[in-house]
């Protein structure tokens, strides 16, 4: 369980998260929505133990990362799969390599079997024939596929994935939903998600929250947020152009 | 009110604060943040040291930094340190004419100083401007687009991957580019003391007042500016912010301080070497 208590964050005078307390249980799949600058990669950074906060505390399974030194945090994070916003895909490397990077790292495989582990995530993600390009010769589309390949090769019991349809075509977009969902139900993780395409991610996520200026302002189930008479979760649920958003 | 609602209308916000309170909060902040720069590049610093000895080896990585570090930095060095020992010759060979009219110990002192400190000196100061500014632009792109979190995440400790094969890369290169340099500049000079004011390159070459004192004054000066040049651009890399902006800054400040760690390193050495050596 990934519980997270009073998390405050300040970058300057700017306050990028502010009093966050919130609890995802075990196997659920937790969307993660909010208008653009309202704190949802800084939480999740926070999660992952990218970051310390400045109040609060994030704890994994009762561990408290934010309280741990680096050694013990790379440790806890060696159990994270993370597809970030910008991709983050290493640009010596190609396609094939970068996938393999983790596996290289993070377990004790040979390269026979990180090869087929490679090969078996890129089909899945449909770049089977792009294994020898550098990122720098992919479309945006393709460097999302290739980073959310890096993010799942390592089957992890927890995955972030932060925008992982953005830049992809309606059909694809659902595409990769599914298979992200068909994927944590299979290996029983816990994923959390952030995304633009609301439509979409509500198609997949069990619980969802909504982040505005800093502050977590909504977290129930799929259900209740649908039903929500909040006037910022109902406009931004709703994508209407009138409201206080 | 709903919790959106309470969340937009920044309820409890407090008082602006005054002129002084600013002033004071200001001052607090820069002492605060300086210390945690201090902080930071003091833990950079030992990191990479004991990454250096016990860190993960990455096949290649170290040769390709040489490469970076060395081979792309030949053209530029030599060609900056010959212009140089040609103007120190040429301007010592005219303050000498004016004064003795006596040229034979003109070689004899210049292959002195430039054993001693001019060719490390000047020479990681070139260094500083091309590697440094290199060292900082790629680690900072890799900050600004999470490529140093993606490192974390696979359990790779960024100085170790990053910044580690660049510093034992740098130590190396920046020692033979400097040896080499002193080459270039003992022959451009020998060729202008020769061309200009007709001195022998037989007289030239004196090697008389070079002793092992200058040699090992040269010597730890090349290993310390090849250890401080990776390891400030690296902390300038990895303490970028911001997008292309900052990438900007972080390079601009990797070769502002790399040349102010040089500097600061040579007189330390210098002084050190004073009173070790000859005082």
């Amino acid at each position: 369980m990934i519980r997270v208590t009073a998390l405050s964050k300040r970058f300057g005078r700017k306050p990028a998260l502010d009093d966050v307390s919130v609890e995802l249980p075990q196997g659920a799949l937790w969307g993660l929505i909010g208008p653009g600058a309202s704190g949802k990669t800084v939480l999740i950074k926070h999660v992952a133990g990218l970051l310390t906060p400045d109040r609060g505390k994030v704890e994994i399974e009762g561990q408290n990362i934010s309280a741990m030194g680096e050694v013990s945090r790379q440790r806890l994070r060696s159990r994270f799969g993370m597809l970030f916003q910008q991709n983050a895909l290493f640009d010596s490397l190609t396609v094939a390599e970068n996938v393999a990077f983790p596996l290289r790292r993070l377990t004790s495989l040979g390269e026979r079997e990180i090869g087929e582990r490679v090969d078996e995530r890129l089909a899945r993600v449909g770049l089977t024939d792009f294994r020898d390009r550098y990122p720098n010769a992919l479309s945006g589309g393709q460097r999302k596929r290739v980073g959310i390949a890096r993010a799942t090769v390592t089957r992890s019991e927890y995955v972030i994935f932060d925008e992982p349809t953005a830049g992809l075509d309606p059909v694809t977009s659902q595409k990769i939903f599914d298979l992200l969902h068909a994927e944590q139900r299979a290996m029983k993780s816990t994923a959390l998600m952030i995304s633009s395409d609301v439509a979409g991610l509500m198609t997949v996520v069990d619980r969802v929250g909504m982040m505005l200026r800093g502050k977590l302002v909504f977290e129930g189930t799929r259900e209740e947020a649908l039903a929500s008479r909040d006037p910022y979760v109902r406009q931004f649920l709703r994508g209407d152009t009138e409201g206080p958003l | 009110m709903a919790a959106g609602a309470r969340a937009a209308s920044g309820e409890g916000a407090r008082r602006e604060p005054g002129r002084v309170h600013r002033f004071v909060e200001g001052l607090g902040t820069s002492a605060v943040d300086g210390a945690r720069a201090a902080r930071l590049f003091y833990s950079i610093l030992i990191r990479t040291l004991y990454y250096s000895v016990r860190g993960r080896r990455e096949k290649g990585a170290v040769l390709r930094a040489m490469y970076q570090i060395g081979n792309r930095s030949l053209f530029f060095i030599t060609v900056v340190m010959g212009f140089i020992g040609m103007i120190m010759v040429y301007h010592s060979c005219t303050q000498v004419n004016r004064i003795t009219g006596d040229l034979h110990l003109v070689g004899a002192t210049f292959l002195q100083i430039v054993v001693r400190d001019f060719a490390a000196s000047i020479g990681a100061t070139m260094i500083a401007t091309r590697v440094g500014a290199g060292i900082a632009a790629e680690i900072g792109s890799m900050v600004v687009t999470d490529q140093v979190d993606a490192l974390r995440m696979c359990a790779a400790e960024p100085i170790d991957y990053l910044i580690v094969p660049r510093f034992k890369a740098s130590v190396v290169m920046t020692t033979v580019l400097i040896v080499w340099s002193m080459a270039v500049m003992t022959v451009i000079g020998m060729l202008t003391a020769w061309g200009m004011f007709d001195v022998n390159p037989r007289i030239f070459w004196n090697t008389s007042m070079v002793d092992y004192r200058d040699l090992t004054m040269g010597l730890t000066k090349c290993l310390a500016f090849g250890a401080a040049i990776p390891i400030v651009s690296g902390y300038c890399g990895l303490t970028t912010f911001g997008g292309a902006e900052g990438v900007g800054w972080a390079t601009t400040r990797a070769v502002v301080w790399s040349i102010f760690a040089t500097i600061l390193l040579n007189f330390v050495i210098s002084t050190v070497g004073f009173y070790v050596f000859w005082a």
